[in-house]
This record gives structure tokens, sequence and C-alpha cells, in this order.
């Protein structure tokens, strides 16, 4: 009977690279039981071997729920650890800071840390802000970090991966091949567009046609489909100057840094991230500010190979989910490259959708529902990026600032992101939005490390009395140092635990 | 080198004032912090038998308060949730502190019980699956225990006489260094260039000077709406009862853990169980019924001899359009009234003064800092907002046809925030998630439920469990629930053991 009848059985994926695999490996899981048949329509391959995806430590979860073991993955992809970044000033002298993924300090007197540090501060004690934070420390000393009891008690620590994409992409695709998903490989791809119903069908270069009830455009920043069904973009480039990304394969160095470095130069910055195949650079900067090539040589002091250049431009669609189609990924919104949030924006285009995959006919208030979260959740992405870049010190100079970073500190920040910045900077009160991807933590670390001090406190913490501050904050250094000398080496970790598999698993491209 | 201490002037006595007074005593530096607050023994508070949220539990730990003196102290009583009884057709629900089932592979349990109903496997009612609720039909109560696992949480909250509190509080603040002044407020200075108060007079001619002032003046709102002129947003095109009658009658032997409210022609009565008595009340729309009809109405469903005369409130719904302005913060009724039909009275108070204390000028800056009130405000509006809409879903989902309050809040045009939330629900059971909690997922299910709202489908990821082991996982969890709820004591037994044998003497404090 038709009113009982599920209206979506066919879905059909169409993209290319890891985000879509990692899409289909999603939806086969959750919904595959449920009698969802799952498609996918793969489009020639992008991903270089410069390409690296960088997670959040959310992926871990995701990971789990997938049932993919963390060490056979770390293994054949060749891919690392990473406790944060580290964000170097290489313009002058505005000093390093950590963003690890790990809480700031831990309670004193049952209060929360940074009011306290900040009264310690202001009585002039000086151990900066990160040497508090047990995963910077763990991170600085390049050793994994691994919570038992005790640092449960004091607080949490999370990494994310690095994970070369080709190689990643490749064995996402046998998992969901593995599981049952079906696929299709095309060069081209035709679109037949319904007006009501939204896709109808695809054509694919052998001259098939492909129809499906419901559609995921994982296509990257081309939209395909949501292209095709008219979604405009909202251009996010008056907040992001960089409107071009170089990818290169830089050394491999040892041991593996379990962080990467974010280092500011006069016309941009780059980044250096670690997998067990070679550090992978990523320059960002402004095509009209065109960078000394001399400036990315010095920053990274390696041979670059495999290098290409991106352009960029940084914007939102109107609608993620547009008739029967929801664009994933780069597909639904291109960031910035900073802080790395693109495999993190797929899982959260993916994690919203599950609970509200169309159960009737009708989807029209699920697909309002979704729009908004995704919509806010990327806003607040794109929030964390912007401080970023409004909040920089960097490329101040007597003869003349840097263009880059002047352009930068000019965009102004959205009204959520001013008033977060405002109560910040007066009392050191993060405020949290619904949907922040970023914890509260993040938030801490970026705006101290940009010199963001607030110039207030929680006034709860005066009344803690100074000797026990102090003994206080002597302890947790205490414990950060003990916890740290325990832990092991990154690479003595990929090493013993995420050793290659014996056969199979090495991946093809080197 | 101290700067002079910052001086908090709050003005009135009632749950607000103390409530107020004693979380500052507790958090402020006494040196940094100077508290003084002015009460009139000629003004009565509002205090009637009050219930609660969980959440009071954790401003009673910020003051290091022990839970069974506390209850001793002020008649107290468990809550384990609200029974709303005749809201949609004739009949009860009740919205617990607590989970209906547990998540099955990360997908909430309402989809499987859905499912089974859909599919023919005649699943018990979804209540039955909710320890809370099971012990509240029970007439029974214990602690939840650490080991507690998803299928059997539940939080408690507690009805306790407000006077009492507010008296307790009051002992307990003063000893704690906060200054009393006795005396009414006839007058409020400002200062001429920026509009800041600067002190009030007395009746008696007194002059109290302050940097900082706290309006707890109930719904005269003396500072923030008479001196500051703050607008008054009004909701009572949404929530249109406007008067409550209030009254005690004696203890009944059905000792419930948990506020009965009770749906009438032009409003709704609720019964709130102390050790001592039990609180009644009639909320009520003057547009619907008059006075003495509402008064009646309530005389006549109390389940013990009145003790008393019943006294009248009257009230508005809504809320000032801004809680803090300038060097003025509003607590309470002084900054918005939402009917206790969800209890958030208290709450709205401990939440406002948590904010507070975090965000109040330092004894250094000592002038107020936009940033900060802008904060405050963002994070009240965005409470009450919520509150309002869980509120008015009460209302709006009934079946009472033929009455005409209960036929004018059914088709009444929604907030658009509620009106998404419905359709939400009425398509697939799906209920949004807020960080914040307010309400939590499961109290939207409860009373999206309870109010006879059921969806057109579930969702599809409560599919993936064969036919066969969904019905066998439901009776393995529903027998789970009986048998912990099952196991519980009753209410006047725990009550009995806990914290009884109020002192007698302690009683007279408060008339």
């Amino acid at each position: 009977m038709s009113a009982t009848a599920h209206p979506v059985r066919e879905l059909v994926i169409v993209g290319r690279d890891a985000p879509v695999w990692l899409s289909a490996c999603v939806m086969q899981y959750a919904l595959g039981p449920a009698g969802v048949n799952v498609t996918v329509v793969e489009l020639p391959p992008l991903a270089q071997a410069a390409d690296l995806c960088i997670s959040l430590p959310a992926l871990e979860a995701l990971h789990s729920r997938l049932r993919i073991d963390e060490s056979r993955l770390i293994g054949a992809t060749r891919g690392a650890f990473t406790l944060g970044r580290r964000f170097v000033d290489g313009t002058g002298d505005v000093s390093a800071f950590f963003h690890a993924h790990g809480s700031n300090g831990t309670r004193i007197d049952r209060k929360e840390f940074l009011p306290h540090w900040l009264h310690a501060r202001s009585q002039g004690f000086e151990q900066p802000f990160e040497e508090f934070s047990l995963t910077a420390m763990a991170a600085r000393q390049n050793r994994m970090l691994l919570p038992d009891a005790a640092i449960d008690g004091f607080g949490f620590t999370d990494y994310g991966y690095h994970l070369p994409a080709i190689p990643y992409g490749a064995w996402l695709k046998q998992l969901a091949l593995r599981r049952g998903v079906r696929s299709h490989a095309t060069r081209e791809l035709g679109i037949r567009v319904d007006p009501q119903r939204g896709i109808a069908g695809l054509l694919l270069d052998d001259g098939r046609a492909l129809s499906g009830d419901f559609f995921l455009d994982v296509t990257g920043r081309e939209a395909l489909l949501t292209a095709a069904l008219g979604v405009g973009i909202e251009s996010w480039r008056d907040a992001f100057p960089v409107d071009r990304v170089l990818s290169a394969c830089g050394a491999l160095l040892s041991p593996v840094p379990v962080y990467s470095e974010v280092r500011a130069l006069h016309a941009g910055w780059v980044s250096l991230a670690a997998s067990q195949v070679c550090i992978h650079v990523q320059q960002a900067y402004c095509s009209d500010l065109a960078p000394d090539p001399s400036e990315l040589e010095a920053a990274t002091r390696m041979p670059l190979q495999a290098i290409v250049v991106r352009e960029l431009q940084p914007g939102r669609r109107m609608h993620a989910w547009e008739k029967n189609c929801v664009a994933i990924g780069q597909a639904a919104c291109v960031f910035d490259p900073l802080h790395f949030v693109d495999l993190h924006a797929v899982q959260v285009g993916l994690v919203h959708l599950l609970p509200l995959f169309p159960v009737q006919a009708d989807f029209g208030v699920e697909r309002d529902e979704y729009n908004n979260n995704v919509r806010a959740a990327f806003g607040r992405m794109r929030d964390f990026q912007s401080a970023h870049y409004f909040l920089n010190r960097y490329g101040r100079h007597r003869d003349g600032d840097s263009p880059f970073w002047t352009r930068a500190r000019a965009a102004a920040p959205a009204g959520e992101l001013a008033h977060k910045i405002d109560a910040f900077r007066a009392r050191g009160e993060t405020v949290y939005y619904e949907d922040e991807a970023f914890t509260i933590d993040d938030w801490q670390a970026l705006f101290i490390g940009h010199g963001a001090i607030p110039e207030s406190w929680d006034p709860a913490v005066d009344r803690t009395p100074p000797e026990l501050l102090r003994s206080e904050l002597g302890r947790i250094q205490g414990f950060i140092r003990q916890k740290v000398d325990e832990q092991r080496t990154h690479s003595a970790y990929l090493q013993d635990v995420c050793a290659l598999p014996r056969a199979g698993g090495a991946p093809s491209f080197k | 080198m101290q700067p002079m201490p910052l001086r908090i002037v709050i003005v009135g006595g009632g749950s607000a004032g103390w409530m107020c007074a004693a979380a500052a005593a507790q958090v402020l530096h006494p040196e940094r912090y100077r508290l003084t607050l002015i009460e009139s023994d000629e003004i009565g508070t509002v205090g009637v038998g009050e219930a609660t949220l969980p959440a009071l539990r954790d401003f009673n730990e910020l003051l290091g308060l022990d839970e069974a003196q506390f209850m001793r102290e002020t008649q107290g009583t468990f809550k384990l949730g609200i029974e709303f009884r005749n809201w949609d057709v004739p009949g009860s629900y009740i919205h617990p502190f607590g989970a209906f089932g547990e998540l099955w592979g990360g997908v909430e349990f309402q989809h499987f019980w859905m499912r089974a109903r859909r599919q023919g496997l005649n699943p018990p009612p979804l209540e039955e699956f909710s320890v809370a609720v099971r012990a509240c039909r029970r007439n029974a109560f214990d602690f939840p225990s650490p080991s507690t696992v998803l299928s059997t949480f539940y939080g408690y909250a507690y009805h306790f006489d407000a006077t009492l509190y507010a008296d307790f509080l009051r002992r307990w603040s003063m000893a704690r260094g906060v200054t009393r002044v006795e005396g009414q407020v006839v007058d409020v200075a400002l200062d001429g260039a920026q509009g800041t108060i600067e002190s009030l007079t007395l009746k008696s001619g007194q002059r109290i000077a302050g940097d900082f002032f706290i309006d707890c003046s109930g719904f005269r709102s003396l500072l923030l709406g008479d001196k500051l002129q703050v607008p008054w947003e009004d909701w009572s095109s949404w929530l249109p009862c406007d008067r409550a009658w209030a009254v005690p009658c004696e203890r009944s032997a059905d000792f419930t853990p948990y506020t009965r409210s009770t749906a009438q022609k032009g409003g709704w009565t609720w019964r709130i169980p102390l050790q001592h008595r039990t609180g009644n009340g009639h909320v009520f729309s003057t547009r619907y019924v008059s006075e003495d009809e509402a008064r009646a109405t309530l005389l006549g469903q109390l389940d013990g001899p009145a003790l008393g005369e019943p006294r009248l409130l009257k009230f508005r719904a809504g809320r000032r359009a801004q809680a803090w302005k300038r060097n003025c913060l509003a607590l309470g009724l002084a900054s918005g009234f939402l009917e206790p039909l969800e209890s958030t009275s208290l709450f709205l108070i401990q939440k406002a003064i948590q904010d507070m204390l975090r965000l109040l000028p330092s004894p250094e800056a000592r002038g107020v800092d936009e940033r900060l009130v802008r904060e405050f405000n963002r994070s009240s509006d965005a409470l009450y907002e919520r509150i309002r809409d869980f509120l008015i879903l009460h209302y709006t989902a009934n079946r009472r046809f033929g009455e005409p309050l209960w036929d004018h809040v059914r088709d009444y045009p929604l907030p658009d925030s509620l009106h998404h939330k419905l359709r939400l629900f009425d398509a697939r059971g799906h209920v949004p998630y807020f960080k914040d909690g307010f309400f939590s997922r499961d109290s939207w299910l409860a009373v999206l439920f309870g109010q006879g709202l059921m969806p057109g489908a579930h969702d599809r990821l409560a599919d993936c469990v064969p036919r066969e082991l969904l019905d066998a996982r439901l009776r393995e969890l529903h027998s789970r629930v009986a048998t912990h709820a099952g196991a519980m004591p009753s209410h006047a037994d725990i009550i009995g053991r806990y914290c009884g044998e109020a002192p007698v003497t302690k009683l007279a404090v408060s008339s």
C-alpha cells in the first residue's frame, strides 16, 4: 500500500574521493538494514598525493560507529594522529600558541580554570595559558596522549587524524563495497531535472541511465546536482581573503610530529601536517598579493613535490537540501582552509541527515529543519576561522604592515561572532551557541592565543585563597609533567599499535 | 590595594530576593562586594506552595545546604514530575523528570515504540517505559542510584513552602553578612548624566546608596519597570490566564511524589503536596470565567478541608524587554511572568542569579559593561522563549471541543518556533535537541504524546531490527523498568524516614 511504503528505496550518492565513500559507508551502515539500497556514482578522483584529510576529534566516534578499526586504518593509510595545531608567526614576534584538542587546566576550588588563571596573571603569575593544557604539552614533546582514570578526572583530551586523502578514500571505498554498496564509475555525468521532484535521473558515460528516489551530492565545490537544481551561493569572500591554495609533498619527517604547524607569512600562511608518507604542505594566499616564493622555501626548508594550486571561492549554498537532493561537504559549503574543517563539514552533513531521512512522501519539514541545522553549524565553524583572521596581530611593521593580514583584520565579524568576542574580552565569558563544532576550550585557546586577554573574570574565583590558588597551579603543572612523561612518543605508538598490516593494505601511490 | 567594595542593593525579600542574597553571599568575596537587602514586613510576598525543577538541587548544592535539613525546614517533599489531568480528552499523563526507554544503536526509543504500534506488536503505553512515571503511579520514591543506566534514568525536584524557603534563606544569608534593611522604597534617585540608579529613599527617610541594584520587587517592578521604564512585552495572546486563586488544605492520604495540574473550563488547578498540608490554586482567565466562579471551582475540588480563605493574585503573561538595563537587573516577577504550569518560576530566578553572578560589574571597573549586559539579556531571552513555547504546547494541543478557552487556544496562531516543532513531531516523532536542555527532548516527548499527538511515521533507523527481536527487547525493557520502580518505598515512608518530624516551633515563624 502506497501510504505505508517508504518513499526512498534507492539512494544514489554522486561524488568522488574520501567524502563520497564516507557518505556511502554511513548511509549503508545506518539505512541498509532498513531496506535502503545505496548506490555510488563515482566521478574521476581529484585528490592528489599531497592532499591530506585532517579530522576534528568527532571523526573517531563516527568511525567507531562504522566499526572501523583505528589502528588498522592508520596503518593502512600511513596516516598519523594529531593532538592539535601550533600557530607560529613567520612575520614577526607574536608568540606561538597551541590549539590542542583537550581541556585547558582543570577546576580549582570547584570553579572554572580560565578565571583563576586570569586572576593569577593579574597578580604577576607568568605561566602561559597553554602550559596548563595537558594535550598541548604532550604535543610539544611529540607524545601520543591516551586518557587514563587520572586524566579523565583532570579533563578531556582528544585527537584527530592526518589521513592521506588517496589511500583514505580507497580504504573507505573497499569498506563500502564490502558492506554492500553498489558503484558505477563514470567520467561524465548527465543530469535530468524534474521541476517538481528534483533530480529525475542520471546519465553515465557508457549510456546507462540511473534513476533514484533520493540523491546526495558529494561532487565537491562544483556541486553538480545542487547547481543543476538552481541553488545559489552566499559568498563569504568578504570575510576570507584567501583565494588560492597550493598543496605539495615535503620530506618525510622523523619522528613524525603529532601536531600540525600553521605559520603566518607576509602574504598568507603555510601549514605543515605530517603523515607517515611525508609532510603535507599547504600554502594559502591571495592571488592579487602574490607571495614571494622564497617565503615558502624559508618556511618549509625542504624540497617540495607534487605541487598543485587550486582556486578557492569560500561560500555556503543557500540550501544544502533542495527537493530530493542533499549537498554534502564542499557541495554544501566551501570553507577557508584554516583549521581544516572540510572533513568535519562532511560529517556534520551526514549526521544531521540520518535522523531526518525521509519517511514520507512529503518531507518539507525535515528539509527545513536540516537546512536550518547545517546552516547554523557551518556558520559556527566559519566564525571560528573568521575569529582567527579578525584577531590576528601578524605582519605589523614600522615600514608598513603586510597587506594580507591587514585585509584579514579588516573583515568585520558576523553579529554572533562579534558578540562572542565582546563577551570574551570583557569577562572571559565564552558564549556558546547551539550547533557549535568547536568546544569552549577550543575557543579559549584561540582567543588567548591571539592575545584577546579578558579584561576581567568571573568574580567567584576571587574568593579562592591565594595560597590555594598558587599550590593548585603548581600541582596542575606537576601533574601535566608526570602524565606527559608517562606517554609513549607518537613514533613509538605508530610503530607499536599501527604497524602496517602484513598484506593487502599498502597504499599504491608511493 | 583593594578598591572600595561594590555596593549591591536588593529590593524585595521574597524567594527571588533571598535566593539572590544567599547565592551572592556564598559566591562573592565579602571584601569586594557589600550586600544589602531591603524588605518590608508590610508587603506580602507571593510565595505559595512551590513546585520546582531538578536544577534547584544544583542551587542548594551551591549553597552547601544539607538536603534533609532543607526539606525539614521547608516542609519539603519529593517531586518526580507533573501529572496533567484532562488537558486533552479526559484522562491523565505524567511529564516525568526522566527518560522513556533507552537508546538502541543510537536511535531514540520512541521510534521503536511507534514502529511496534504500527506493526501490530501492541506495546504497552509509552509511560510504562519510564521509571519515574511508574513510581509516580505507585506514589513511590527512591533516590536515583549512581549506577543508574539510561533505561532507569530519572531526576527529582522538590515541593516546598516558598515562604519557609525564603525565611530559611534569610536566616542563612544574614548569618553570612547580608545586611537586611526593614522598610519600603518610596523614591528612586537617578544619576543625571547616565541615568543609572544612585540611591533609594525609604518611607522612614533613610537613604540607601548603591552601585548595582537588583529589582526583586515582584509584579510592581519598582526599579526596572517603574523607574527605568523598560517596556513590557505582552504574551497574553498566547497565555490568556491573568488571575490565580491560592489556598492550602489539609494533607490527604494521596501523598503524591508529583505535582498535579488539572485542566478546568477557564484555566487549570494545581495541587502540590507538602509535609504539613497541600497547596492548591486555580490559574484562570477572566475572559472565560469570573473570579467567583473560579474560586468556587477551586474550593469544590480540594481533597481536604481548606486552611484559610483563598488569596487572589493578578498577573499578565510576558516579560520586560530587557531584564538588565544600566545598573539595574530584575529577578523573578519583576522581570517577567510565566504561569507555573511547568514549575519554572524558581528556575528562571536561579538561572538569572547564576548568570548575573558571573557577569556582575567588578569593584575595579564599577561601571556596567554593556557587552556583558547584552550577554545576560540574550541568554535570558532564549530561555523565556523556549519555556513560553513549551507552555503554549499544553494549551494548543487539546481536544476539549466546545469550551471557549480551549477552542481559542487550539486555533490561534503559534510562534514560528513552536509551529515548526509541532510539524516535525507530527511528521515523524522527531524532537530537536537543545544543548541547553530546556526543556529536554524527553520532556517534549512526554507532553506531545501526552496531549494525544501521534506522529505519521517513525524514523527509518528504527527499522534496522527484525520484528521478533524488537518485540523481545520491548518486553525485556518493560519488565526491567517495572521491577526497578516496583522496588521503591512509598513517598510517605521515605519522607518520614529522611526528613520528617518537622519541628512545630519553626512553623510559627512563617505565619
